[in-house]
């Protein structure tokens, strides 16, 4: 018997294990039966990071986000271990081609409603002197949508604050447009 | 970007070779050879022009875990950004045996980190083998630095490592200078050693911050990271940039005189803190007893590995450029100084070491201010004309090497070695000596090398 259900799944591995993503559409249509509000994301924001090829500058400046200085989990925030508790995303670095399917794979992982955000000159479409190499996208837009871009190289802890405060508290018509901050 | 002659549709090593053997004949350099996700490419530079293109060498069955259910079962490796074609020349060590299990980890991991596979092989808790997937971040830095002008290119040099921009800033401009015969002036030496050590306090006190957070004492953690603020922010009201940027020019620019009041009641705060942080640390067993013998090397460097920077200075490899070479003003400042040197190859050792040049970095600080005002000497111009160039600095992480070869106002070829693409063949090496899986955080944080400078 063992045996029947190791073949089982070894035939039938699953790609991703299966995972409610999306709010059921027959909950949604009856208006009154669940809680509903305008705030898309509210006091608590699991943020998942991804390095899509950063000179790690920008990655220190992320590590100084829950020191005591700015201490961003007293807004809420805080990082994830796991893209399936993930609300936002922040991806650093220009985007080599190497890691467009792990970004990805790591944003369909992710319940709605999710967000991303381009932390750095370099993932916000400005690549500077690493614009036109081989295996170089420079933009993290052509990878997934982006709903905010940091400039800066690298932007400081503050900066990243308030680009996330920002995002976060936008009304959701506003952020699909990408136009922030 | 130019027109793309593509070279030839390959997918075997082979006519890979033939197809490069052809391109060189033509002309054209080739500056590498990587694979993406779906297919071989070369980065190729034709003499005289500044744009790097990219034919495509081939495409094939580039199969990836997950996607294909039964497939991805035997396709689990082939997922390694450039492994597979390495593999068919250089072949991978495999650990194999009952109870046995791989275990890939990366390039997303947990928390903010960098983007790297490790592959483990694993036996229960225990680590038993240990591979390094790299080329994730290739970012091709060397020819982003040899397509700009000798003056511009010092900027890419800065963004090659984002934590440690001054030492490779400052390895390509001796380079340069060398290649050029460029004398720099000494208030511009005195200027780039305050930035280098500025830069050693901020990088050591990051690493030891991680450290002391994959151990759990997290209020260690944010004192630590409460005082590498402190520097950031030293360093922005001084000299314009958090990471120091934007400082270092090519023969000297026009260098910044920190106020010498602002500068030693900085270093005596940080002094300050940073002792009350280690006493308090020194006297955490919950954090002694995680290091203590976690990601032991072998003494005597039995594999060769010839380890730098801190990694080294715990494990008999005691050699430091600030003594050795004795560049810039080191040569006055670090008279009756050692360099650190600790009897213990495991991650205490490595947090000793980074403990102890927090401590000499303060000192050195603190003497660049008591040296005696220097007569303003103009540095000489050198000619622009050809040559080929060294720069050896001591980064915050070890050794850092820069070769540069420049023509005119171009750089002709440029190689970098950096202290992590020394050190990181020793983590495997330290991960697989009878550690468990819970040391691998403690581990990997014990070495804190960069991923951007093994992936340049
Ligand atoms: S924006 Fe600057 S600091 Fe951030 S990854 Fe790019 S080069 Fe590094």
């Amino acid at each position: 018997m063992f045996y029947r259900r190791w073949l089982y799944h070894f035939i039938r591995r699953p790609a991703v294990s299966p995972y409610p993503f999306r709010p059921d559409p027959a909950a949604l249509a009856r208006p009154g039966q669940i809680v509903t509000t305008t705030r898309q994301f509210g006091r608590s924001l699991a943020v998942r990071h991804v390095d899509g090829g950063s000179s790690n500058g920008c990655e220190s400046e992320l590590a100084l986000l829950g020191s005591p200085v700015y201490d961003w989990s007293r807004f809420g925030f805080g990082f994830t271990p796991s893209p399936r508790h993930a609300d936002l995303l922040l991806v650093t670095g220009i985007i080599t081609e190497a890691m467009v399917p792990h970004i990805r794979e790591t944003y369909d992982a992710m319940p709605e409603p999710k967000l991303v955000v381009a932390v750095g000159g370099c993932a916000g479409g400005e690549p500077g002197y690493f614009a036109g190499l081989p295996g170089v996208v420079g933009d993290l837009g052509e990878v997934v949508p982006v709903a905010a871009r940091i400039p800066g190289c690298p932007p400081s802890p503050n900066d990243i604050l308030a680009v996330l405060l920002a995002v976060v508290e936008a009304p959701a018509a506003r952020r699909a447009g990408g136009r922030l901050p | 970007m130019n027109d793309p002659s593509p070279i030839a549709a390959v997918s075997k090593p082979d006519a890979l070779r033939s197809a490069i053997t052809d391109a060189r004949a033509r002309g054209d350099a080739i500056l590498d050879i990587y694979r993406t996700d779906r297919d071989l490419r070369a980065a190729i530079l034709k003499p005289g022009e500044r744009t790097v293109y990219e034919p495509k060498l081939g495409s094939g069955p580039f199969i990836r875990p997950s996607h294909y259910g039964v497939l991805g079962f035997f396709a689990l490796e082939v997922d390694d950004a450039r492994a597979d074609w390495w593999a068919s020349e250089y072949p991978v060590d495999r650990v194999s045996g009952r109870g046995i299990h791989v275990m890939p980890l990366g390039p997303v991991r947990a928390d903010v980190a960098e983007s790297l596979r490790y592959v483990l092989t694993v036996f229960g808790d225990d680590i038993h083998h240990v591979r390094l997937v790299p080329g994730y971040k290739h970012r091709h830095v060397e020819a982003a630095i040899v397509r700009q002008g000798v003056r511009r290119a010092i900027r890419v040099a800065e963004r090659v490592t984002g934590t440690s921009p001054v030492a490779h800033a400052w390895a390509y401009a001796m380079a340069v200078e060398e290649a050029l015969h460029i004398s720099v002036p000494v208030a511009a030496l005195r200027e780039r050693t305050c930035l280098a050590e500025l830069e050693r306090l901020m990088s050591h006190l990051g690493d030891l911050a991680v450290l002391a957070a994959s151990t759990g004492t997290v209020t260690a953690a944010a004192d630590l990271l409460t005082l590498k603020e402190m520097v950031l922010r030293f360093n922005q009201a001084a000299f314009g940039h958090r990471y120091l940027r934007d400082r270092l020019e090519v023969g000297g620019g026009s260098p910044r005189q920190v106020e010498k009041q602002a500068l030693l009641s900085f270093v005596a705060e940080v002094e300050r803190e940073f002792r009350q942080v280690r006493r308090a640390l020194d006297r955490t067993n919950s954090f002694l007893d995680r290091l203590h013998g976690a990601g032991k090397l072998p003494t005597g460097d039995p594999l060769g590995l010839r380890l730098t920077g801190f990694v080294g200075k715990s494990s008999g490899h005691a050699s430091d450029l600030r003594w050795d070479r004795t560049y810039g003003t080191y040569g006055d400042l670090t008279q009756d100084l050692n360099p650190v040197h600790v009897d213990a190859p495991d991650a205490f050792g490595r947090y000793l070491v980074r403990a102890e040049e927090i401590r000499q970095s303060l000192t050195i600080l603190k003497r660049l201010e008591g040296l005696p005002p220097e007569e303003p000497v103009p540095g000489r111009e050198g000619r622009f004309g050809s040559g080929v160039g060294f720069g050896l600095v001591e980064a915050p992480r070890g050794r850092l090497f820069y070769r540069v070869a420049v023509r005119g106002m171009d750089v002709t070829a440029v190689r970098i070695a950096t202290p992590s693409s020394l050190n990181w063949p020793a983590v495997p090496v330290a991960l697989a000596a009878h550690n468990i899986l819970q040391d691998f955080p403690i581990i990997d944080a014990s070495f804190s090398l960069s991923v951007a400078g093994l992936d340049l």
